[in-house]
């Protein structure tokens, strides 16, 4: 068991590496001098030929590499081409903007998510059951940003106006709604699906039908022995959902305009802003990363058995 | 991306948004000459109300926000630019110029000389008089040699040694050669007039409102300069300036009341506004221009028939309908439209398809052509455009493959610029000014390689050595009508700005500068109680 | 966007020999039934949309989101062209390339599956571990990355995204063979000397069909909006193009003005997707219900 977990943490490492060197040669493939970048149109050649040097951009790419990786690290990520600051200082407020997003969408789809996924499990193969799975597959096919933009034709301006479509810094907490709720539409569905699933497998369990035969009511059956037991391979599919959040966000802040690390990366991509870029992509692989590693220790550690693919 | 309009992204944004010198018909009349009171306008009606707090959204912003004089470069730097400082002459709506801090400013015989009086009694922010040692301050830190600013290259005739003050009111400015463009430059707004050991930090003008908060990126705070020249303004006591790079945002700004006014109504946006019986637009003409390139020493545009048949392909309303949502007017291929040398009467080119596949049969291309036109998000309307001229094209047997190019690196010459077609933005100049930066032969933006025409070239050199008016404009003439029939660019029409602001909201004024806000006149803004 | 329940349909997988029956025993779910209406109507048009477009997709009828036009149904687009051509234009390209990536990738990863699932040992795990690094970076983030530095391509689309299910199908398959290779067959395909490639050909891949067809369909959902999100993003097709996804950002701008631009094609998306899903749902409940030997 230990073990199993350690070899999962050094291939999970040995990913991120993967990740670094995959990121910082597919950068490094982008057209243009990074000092020349930098320094804007009104650099001086002597100008450029000391940042070049300053950057390290004189020496080998291997050298290159490990300079950059080596600040990755200490959690220096270079200097951002557009507004000529260091890419921490950038990220700094869309990653907490970001995290509060998701944070909050996670808070919204998860408990419904769980009760729904748990309900249907009681209900199986009722209508109430037969509902909610249809639900789960129309809501889990439909790609994120039309969900958004159908909640903006609905409840935004487009509809009943209650809530706004673009986040604007001196907005009210109202324009928080569309994009939290449309995030919430797009991770609840495999969670429902999972706590299902997990629920009639344990409900189903020689420890449940025991639990049963002792004369145990319902209620306590399914609180004190089912649920406990279904916590594991839920938590994971609850954390992959949250990995996959850190992908996801992209597009909705895209569609709403919102100030976190997506919006960023694609005002990025727009500017060609190869820092930016890199410390983004890293940072959501990141995520991404360490968020399935936690998940596989977590499903190793409540049932070796389990296995999610996604 | 597309449809993001207005990146207001570094690159473009430091090009010179000049303005304007001299009559266009056509616009607003001229009011406020210098200590006028403001009022005429959009909104508001009635008679202006002192004090309050107005709030103005402008497009763009950034982290590189600064109040630097000297310096500006975003939208909102030159929104707040303008409302900080003064310079000596400045642009009137109309795109004439009236004095401001100046009391006069006189050339000599043959303008390498320049006097200029100030105006008795000017003060800065900070109580401290604006003296001949200021202007003589303000003038050497633009040219500082080891850090010129921006205004440096519309100054390059003046010679900062020689700058002399005279008396506590008078400067002398010498020239190193005529330059009868010397009140143009000095009219511009980054060449204002700062007091000696200016600091940036500590933003001290003599514009109508004095600095007292500034986050950059996210708003200034500024209040009334009690001391400002003109009798009665500003009639606001607060003035916030809120950045707002993003377009809907700023629309939804407007609409909750969180502000009350705001600059560049994204074309789709219009219908909302004018659905909404509290709001109101300002629609302004301006000379900003939004050309196609053709370089002239490159295949197959190296042939003036080529380029010829180009023009001939454009349907020019049809460009402003598609690509400007119908706000703007017809061009001619010719720009400097607010210039009193303007051709008014050359022909209006107009789309002429058979004519168009004659010429290219001539230049050997009967059997059709292909051609590759570098667009990019560098203003909105220019991907629009580029999109409209492809589909047009199609008709003369054109093939026009579009390559889009990030905005940032659309002037970049790793990119390939200058392409051999491509597009560009230019706010309104002066015809010898607009040559000066784009025309002749190693100008920063030469990009249609025009300008080893020599006859072109000996009109142009003339008519910037002479100083008599009429005499100039008879040499510009000449050289227009050589652009007109040769040149490399299409000027297929010229840009509407529209702002919008609250009902409430008085003082509003159409100027040409291509500025938003009439050149951002926050002096004449008043708001009713 | 997630997976149907297949995690239980790939361990036991295909004991159940052809997969020939798995359409029908798909079908006898009322909701494949309604998957394949909404599918094919979305196919309809998106395929017969060109020839019944009522002008060219870029030529101009309109003002720039300009509504009640005569002679058009919907208006115009943001540069005044009309709305329904690039509605009835935009599909094919979106099917097109969901199609070849979700062909593309399913085939990758069922050549990688099997042969890993097949040859087991150091290959099996090194190929396994590949997949596992492959698997850790985020789908749609390396798309975008791919495609902001070399630029948007067609082809470019294709490979990232069957690039990016290579992995995912490769895991399925993998254990779909593991599970067949144990069969007598091909034991006995073994024994009588068959080539390797042969007793995969002929003897594992036909009976991994199960897995494979809900992989296909799965995959093909998510292609679909993982086309449709690039063109959101302005990373995918590039204008003048008609494209569903395209003309969603170009679009979007003006969608309180003119919400046809936006909404049209956002319901095909809709439509499609979910259609796509019903099908992939019902072709894994067949999957399982076969190998329980229940098949309704």
């Amino acid at each position: 068991m230990f073990r199993l977990v350690a070899v999962r943490l050094f291939f999970g490492l040995l990913t991120l590496w993967a990740v670094s060197v995959a990121v910082f040669a597919a950068t490094q493939a982008l057209p243009g001098d990074a000092a020349l970048m930098i320094l804007g149109r009104d650099a001086t050649e002597a100008r450029v030929a000391a940042l070049r040097e300053q950057l390290h951009l004189d020496q080998p790419l291997v050298v290159q590499y490990a300079q950059w990786l080596q600040g990755v690290v200490r959690g220096d990520l270079g200097i951002s081409y557009s507004n000529r600051s260091p890419v921490t200082e950038v990220l700094n407020g869309p990653i907490g903007a970001s995290l509060t997003l998701m944070g909050l969408a996670a808070l919204a789809a998860a408990p419904l998510a769980l009760a729904v996924g748990a309900f249907s499990a009681l209900r199986r193969d009722r209508a109430f059951d037969h509902t909610a799975s249809l639900g789960t597959l129309v809501t889990a096919a439909v790609p994120e940003f039309v969900v958004g933009i159908l909640l903006i034709l609905a409840l935004g301006p487009g509809g009943l106006d209650l809530f706004p479509s673009v986040y604007s810094r001196n907005g009210g907490p109202e324009q928080w709604v569309l994009p939290v709720l449309t995030l919430a539409f797009a991770v609840a569905p495999p969670i429902v699906r999972m706590m299902r699933a997990t629920m009639i497998e344990v409900l189903e369990s020689e420890y449940v039908q025991q639990a049963r035969l002792k004369g145990l009511d319902e209620r306590t059956v399914l609180v004190r022995h089912a649920l406990p037991n279904a916590v594991g391979p839920v938590a994971q599919v609850v954390a992959l959902q949250l990995a996959w959040l850190a992908g996801g966000v992209v597009a909705v802040e895209f569609l709403f305009n919102f100030p976190g690390i997506g919006k960023v990366l694609m005002d990025a991509i727009e500017n060609r802003d190869v820092p930016l870029v890199q410390a983004v992509v890293l940072l959501i692989a990141g995520v991404y990363i360490l968020v399935n590693l936690a998940a596989d220790v977590i499903g190793l550690a409540a049932n070796p058995k389990v296995r999610v693919t996604r | 991306m597309s449809s993001r309009p207005d990146p207001a992204p570094s690159s473009p944004s430091r090009r010179t948004l000049l303005k304007v010198s001299a009559a266009g018909a056509a616009v607003a009349p001229v009011l406020a000459a210098c200590g006028g009171s403001g009022g005429g306008g959009g909104g508001g009606g009635g008679e202006p109300v002192r004090g309050g707090r107005l709030s103005v959204g402008v497009a763009g912003g950034g982290v590189n926000d600064t109040l630097d004089a000297h310096n500006p470069t975003d939208n909102v730097d030159i929104a707040r630019n303008f409302a900080l400082y003064a310079t000596l002459v400045r642009y009137a709506s109309d795109g004439t110029i009236e004095n401001c801090l100046a009391d006069s400013l006189e050339p000599d015989e043959d303008a390498t000389e320049w006097t200029v009086v100030l105006k008795d009694g000017l003060t800065f922010h900070d109580g401290s008089p604006v003296t001949a040692d200021s202007v003589v301050y303000s003038l050497r830190r633009i040219l500082d040699p080891d850090a010129p600013q921006r205004g440096a290259g519309d100054l390059t005739g003046v010679d900062a040694e020689g700058l002399e003050a005279v008396d506590g009111l008078t400067v002398r400015i010498p020239c190193t050669e005529p330059t009868v463009t010397l009140p143009e430059a000095l009219a511009e707004y980054y060449n204002c007039v700062v007091p000696e050991d200016y600091d940036p930090r500590e933003p001290v003008g003599c514009g109508p409102f004095k600095a007292v908060e500034f986050v950059a990126g996210e708003y200034s705070l500024f209040e009334r300069h009690e001391g400002y020249h003109e009798e009665g303004l500003p009639y606001a006591d607060e003035l916030e300036i809120v950045d707002f790079p993003d377009d809907d945002a700023r629309v939804n700004a407007l609409n909750s009341g969180s502000v009350d006014i705001i600059t560049q109504v994204p074309h789709v946006q219009v219908p909302i506004i004018e659905g909404n019986p509290d709001l109101d637009i300002m629609e302004s003409e301006t000379g900003m221009w939004l050309p196609f390139t053709m370089r002239v020493d490159t295949a197959p545009f190296d042939d003036v028939r080529v380029r010829r048949a180009f023009r001939l392909i454009v349907d020019r309303q049809e460009m402003i309908d598609q690509a400007l949502a119908g706000y703007g007017q017809v061009g001619n291929d010719m720009y400097a439209r607010m210039d009193p040398s303007y051709p008014e009467d050359l022909p209006q080119r107009e789309q002429d398809i058979a004519e168009a596949k004659r010429l290219l049969a001539e230049a050997g291309h009967g059997d059709g052509l292909e051609v590759e036109l570098v667009t990019s998000d560098i203003s909105a309307g220019v991907v629009a455009a580029a999109e409209v001229f492809q589909e047009q094209a199609r008709e003369a047997g054109v093939t026009v493959n579009l390559r889009r190019v990030n905005p940032s690196e659309y002037w970049n010459e790793e990119e390939g610029f200058p392409y051999p077609f491509g597009q560009d933005f230019w706010s309104a100049r002066p015809y010898i000014t607009q040559a000066a930066q784009g025309s002749v032969v190693g100008a920063p933006y030469n990009e249609t390689m025009w300008g080893e025409h020599e006859e072109w070239l000996g009109h142009l050199e003339e008519a910037r050595r002479t100083a008599d008016l009429d005499a100039r404009n008879e040499l510009i003439r000449e050289a227009q009508e050589i652009e007109y029939e040769e040149g490399g660019y299409i000027v297929w029409g010229f840009v509407n700005l529209l702002d919008a602001h609250h009902a409430s909201v008085g003082g509003l004024e159409p100027a040409v500068s291509g500025h938003p806000l009439g050149s951002y006149a926050f002096r004449n803004f008043w708001k009713d109680a | 966007m997630s997976a149907p329940p297949i995690e239980d349909l790939a361990a036991g997988a295909a004991r159940g020999r052809r997969g020939g029956g798995l359409f029908r025993a798909a079908w006898g779910h009322g909701r494949t039934r309604v998957g394949v209406v909404l599918t094919a109507l979305v196919v309809l048009v998106a395929v017969l949309g060109p020839l019944l477009a009522p002008y060219s997709p870029t030529e101009f009828v309109a003002r720039p989101f300009e509504t009640g036009v005569d002679g058009t149904v919907f208006g115009g687009d943001n540069r005044g062209r009309d709305v329904l051509t690039r509605f009835l234009w935009g599909g094919w390209t979106l099917l097109l390339l969901a199609a070849a990536s979700a062909g593309l990738g399913v085939l990758a990863g069922t050549v990688v599956g099997v042969v890993a699932g097949y040859l087991r040992g150091w290959a099996d795990e090194a190929i396994m571990r590949v997949n596992d690094m492959l698997l850790a970076f985020p789908q749609l983030i390396a798309a975008l990355l791919v495609m902001s530095i070399i630029g948007p391509r067609t082809w470019l689309i294709v490979a990232v995204i069957a690039a990016s299910h290579m992995p995912r199908v490769a895991r399925v398959i993998r254990e779909a063979t593991r599970a067949v290779v144990e069969q007598d067959y091909v034991k006995a395909a073994e024994a009588v000397g068959l080539p390797r490639w042969r007793i995969m050909a002929f003897e594992i891949l036909p009976n991994v069909t199960g897995p494979l067809l809900v992989e296909l369909g799965l995959r093909l959902t998510y292609s679909i909006g993982v086309v449709a999100v690039l063109g959101f993003l302005g990373m995918g097709l590039q204008p003048p193009t008609a494209d569903w996804g395209l003309m969603i950002n170009e679009n979007r701008q003006g969608m309180l003005v003119q919400p046809w631009a936006v909404l049209l094609p956002v319901t095909a998306i809709a439509t499609l997707t979910i259609g796509a899903n019903l099908i992939t749902d019902g072709l894994s409940r067949a999957a399982i219900g076969i190998d329980r030997g229940v098949g309704k």
